[in-house]
């Protein structure tokens, strides 16, 4: 079974592994990380539309997985996400492109002649809405039947459990993982840095690793959909507003984004706020795709957002699929130079506006 | 500590109350000028001052630019440049304080993470920029029947909602006839007069419908009435007086696209539908209507995907496909007061069959599977020569199912597709692409026409002879079935001979 690491796979990559293992598929090979080689040995011509890097990227994925050893090449439509914003947002969808990227690209393989079945290799690209989770057995098992004889649609509920099981499990490990990292920060009186960006710019092929950039000079980075989400540690930063009845839970966002369709979106606007409130994040760092329709309308809020609370925000956007690696190191460098200059002084701030320090953090 | 002022806060509006309507203009826009002009007339009705947003220039993307973040979506940069300009004419006029007090603007709403559901964001980029934070911006979701505006000085209730839908209704159908006239009309400006009277005709009658309830007995009198019907009867005697000549040879294109600028007449998608008619084309116009069909069928498609897991799903079932029954029922109605010349409504469920292997129909965002659907459902029945599909420059969903279009062409390498990119500022271009397969379009149309003439054994004169007796032929009001054809001469071509007795 073959699986590209494309777009939402990214942040869903652990229900996959857990959904197969259950079915008791042999093996799951994943394509390699996006890059620029990839993309034109695998993908070139494929795509007939001008889109964002991130989604003409799928192309390189999926050619490189049918020259690889596979019989399946397994490419989810995800239409929604599990997020942990659901039940205060109006939806949890992806991204337009996200969503219609495999109809898109699978035309590119199919238009002159049939490229899977040429390889022997059979194409399977369910509807995948992790926001209905009564339907999506119904139609992984529609969709799956075909190939993995036998496969039953009790089964193939079942291994959905199983697979949102493995995607809780690590999560939650990585929940954890960012709470250490912020306790280390209190413990140490040092500043740490949230990225917001999509799941999917955790790909060096498409987010440049410019978080890693940071580490060197001592700054942890947190991503944003991995912050620990204790009752304890929310109610520290959100439960005056709630009191205020500005928000009616920590994971209201309608205080400043009314359009809460885009699980992606809806989380990013989450982190900024938490970047706005929690302490020792003294700086956030955007990145966005060239021309990514969906960040377009964000980015003056985010900004807002991080920046009203006196966080420091800086952006880099417009990546493609050149990496500028020289400008990136000089823009890091003079990040650091804020974030040095300024970070003390925006944690005691910061501070100032709450109540006194949980002692869970303290710990 | 005062949470409230330290963190930032989305834009509010504040209320609008139910005293101020008398002296309150409601700004609204993104529709034709005929659609907006009957809007107009229904909003009157529910005693709203209201005024349509100025049509959409070329400038306006240029001032849309400078108040947005980069990256937008041409119809949003155009129609947050058009409100920014008539924000900024109104308050040269007026000054800012009238401005702020005596206007506000609505917006429709909702669905998905792109399309309208993101257009107020950029919307309130203009009033930031232009230091207006205190006019008024209302998101309305028309789907929501009773929702309001805080304050209540907007309802939304069933008499409004109905009266914006038989709007919309008389809008599409208007542009149907003006379309599948125009370009064969004897007395050139006759069609154009005649749309401008049947929008005045119509605004007045939705301006001075009655009222009959407020809730169910709204919705049966909406439904049943004969009124809006007897209207559009009398409409239909002024377009008795166009003459018109079917046997002009056009090639018919079809235009779909993203739903502003499929629907959108101006600068906005370089005036598409005029300048293809100026290059001797048929224009077979997109109503708005069919997003709403749409909309209506997709829940109806999720609940049978549901089929199992949901309760009481008979019930909903009935429900909503009573829904799409009546809509269609009334859509119909009106169209038989026009003698049937405008276009009927796609069937969902034959768009979402035709486009399954190429998109799959739960793809919602910009017009999903639709765009696919409609384009084979106008090849295979023979609706059209060509398909003129207009993308906006940015657009997120459209692009994809453009993409996913490769693999139709490679089905169906016999379809003209001119898919067009609108940048707002690349007309040449854009013109040029469509003009090659427009080229293409017209010698098929002129075949085809040819061949009618030999299938049928008749000449032009004589089509020509036997319409001097029979004038009534020439009345754009006459309809012409549907013969096999795409073309409207070959199909008249073939019904003349039908009435000659020739086949
Ligand atoms: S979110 Fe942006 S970058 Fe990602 S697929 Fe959508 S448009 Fe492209
Ligand atoms: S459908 Fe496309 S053009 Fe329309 S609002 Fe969405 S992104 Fe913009």
């Amino acid at each position: 079974m073959g699986i590209p690491r494309f777009l939402n796979v990214w942040g869903t990559h652990q229900f996959w592994v857990g959904f197969f293992n259950a079915l008791g598929v042999g093996k799951i090979v994943f394509s390699s990380e996006t890059s620029e080689e990839q993309y034109r040995e695998y993908g070139k011509g494929r795509i007939t539309m001008d889109s964002c890097y991130p989604v003409k990227a799928l192309a390189g994925h999926m050619g490189e997985l049918l020259h690889r050893d596979i019989n399946l090449l397994f490419v989810p439509m995800i239409y929604s996400l599990p997020s942990f914003l659901k039940g205060h947002v109006v939806d949890t969808l992806s991204c337009t492109r996200v969503m219609m990227s495999v109809e898109n690209l699978k035309a590119g393989f199919l238009r002159e002649k049939d490229e899977f079945s040429q390889r022997g290799i059979k194409f399977v690209s369910p509807f995948v809405p992790f926001a209905e989770p009564e339907i999506l057995p119904k139609y992984l098992w529609e969709s799956l039947k075909e190939y993995i004889p036998g496969l039953s649609l009790e089964e193939t509920a079942k291994a959905v459990k199983e697979g949102f099981k493995a995607l809780d499990t690590f999560e939650g490990k990585m929940r954890e993982k960012s709470l250490e990292i912020m306790k280390w920060c209190v413990k140490n009186k040092r500043p740490a840095l949230l990225v917001l960006a999509r799941p999917y710019h955790m790909d060096p092929g498409i987010g440049h690793e410019i978080d890693g950039e940071f580490q060197p000079y001592g700054y942890p980075v947190l991503w944003y959909n991995y912050l620990p989400l204790h009752d304890w540690l929310l109610d520290w930063l959100f439960g005056d507003e709630i009191r205020a009845g500005i928000i009616k839970s920590p994971f209201d966002i309608s205080d400043v984004w009314t359009s809460s369709y885009s699980s992606n979106t809806n989380e990013i606007i989450w982190g900024a706020k938490f970047a706005a409130r929690f302490p020792w994040i003294t700086g956030v760092i955007r990145l966005s795709s060239y021309e990514c329709g969906m960040d377009q309308p964000t980015f003056t809020p985010v900004q807002k957002i991080v920046e009203s609370s006196g966080t420091l925000f800086f952006k880099f956007g417009e990546l493609d699929e050149t990496k500028p690696a020289g400008s990136v190191k000089i823009r890091v460098e003079t990040i650091v130079y804020y974030l040095e200059k300024y970070s003390q002084e925006i944690v005691r701030k910061k501070l100032i506006r709450l109540k006194p320090v949980p002692s869970e953090l303290l710990t | 500590m005062g949470t409230k002022e330290l963190h930032y806060r989305a834009y509010r509006p504040r209320p609008f109350t139910k005293e101020e309507r008398p002296r309150t203009t409601i700004l609204f826009g993104g529709l034709t000028w005929k659609h907006e002009r009957l809007i107009q007339g229904s909003l009157e009705r529910m005693g709203y001052r209201s005024m349509p947003l100025p049509q959409i220039e070329r400038q306006d993307l240029d001032i849309g630019k400078e108040f947005i973040d980069v990256g937008a979506c041409c119809p949003t940069t155009f129609t947050a440049g058009n409100l920014a300009r008539t924000l900024m004419t109104l308050k040269e006029k007026e000054g800012e304080e009238a401005l702020k007090n005596n206007y506000l603007f609505v917006t429709i709403g909702a669905c998905g993470p792109c399309r309208f559901g993101q257009y107020h964001e950029s919307y309130e980029r203009v009033l930031e920029g232009m230091n207006l934070k205190d006019f008024r911006l209302f998101l309305l979701d028309l789907l929501q029947m009773e929702q309001s505006a805080p304050g209540g000085g907007l309802e939304i209730s069933m008499p409004l909602t109905f009266g914006l839908v038989y709007s919309m209704f008389y809008g599409d159908l208007i542009t149907d006839m003006e379309h599948a006239t125009r370009p064969y009309e004897v007395v050139e400006g006759s069609t154009d007069a005649v749309v401008k009277d049947s929008v005045e005709l119509l605004y007045e009658k939705l301006r001075n419908r009655p009222i009959k309830g407020k809730k169910i007995d709204s919705l049966l009198w909406h439904v049943f009435t004969g009124y809006f019907v007897d209207a559009l009867k009398e409409v239909r005697r002024l377009w008795d007086e166009v003459e018109v000549d079917r046997l002009r040879v056009k090639p018919r294109v079809k235009i779909t696209g993203e739903f502003w600028l499929q629907t959108h007449e101006g600068d906005g998608n370089y005036n598409m539908k005029r300048w293809l008619e100026k290059e001797g084309a048929e224009v077979i116009p997109p109503p708005v209507a069919v997003w709403m069909d749409y909309l209506i069928n997709m829940e109806l498609f999720k609940l049978e995907d549901a089929k199992g897991f949901v309760k009481k799903y008979y019930l909903k079932k009935f429900a909503v496909e009573s829904i799409a029954r009546l809509y269609r029922m009334v859509y119909n109605k009106l169209r038989k007061a026009l003698n049937n010349i405008p276009n009927p409504m796609p069937d969902q469920r034959k768009l979402k069959d035709l486009a399954r292997p190429y998109f799959h129909y739960r793809l919602t965002g910009g017009e999903g599977h639709m765009l696919i659907g409609k384009a084979l459902y106008a090849y295979k029945n023979k609706q059209a020569h060509m398909i003129c599909e207009l993308s906006p420059y940015g657009c997120l969903p459209n692009t994809m199912s453009v993409g996913a279009m490769a693999k139709v062409l490679g089905d169906y390498p016999d379809l003209l597709y001119a898919p067009i990119e609108v940048k707002g500022d690349a007309e040449v271009h854009a013109y040029s692409r469509c003009q090659m397969i427009l080229t293409e379009a017209k010698r098929r149309a002129k075949e085809e026409f040819e061949q009618v003439l030999e299938k049928t054994g008749l000449t032009v004169e004589e089509i020509r002879n036997f319409e001097e007796d029979h004038p009534e032929l020439r009345k754009a009001t006459y309809r012409v079935p549907h013969y096999g054809y795409a073309g409207t001469a070959s199909n008249y071509a073939m019904h003349v001979a039908k009435l000659m007795g020739k086949i």
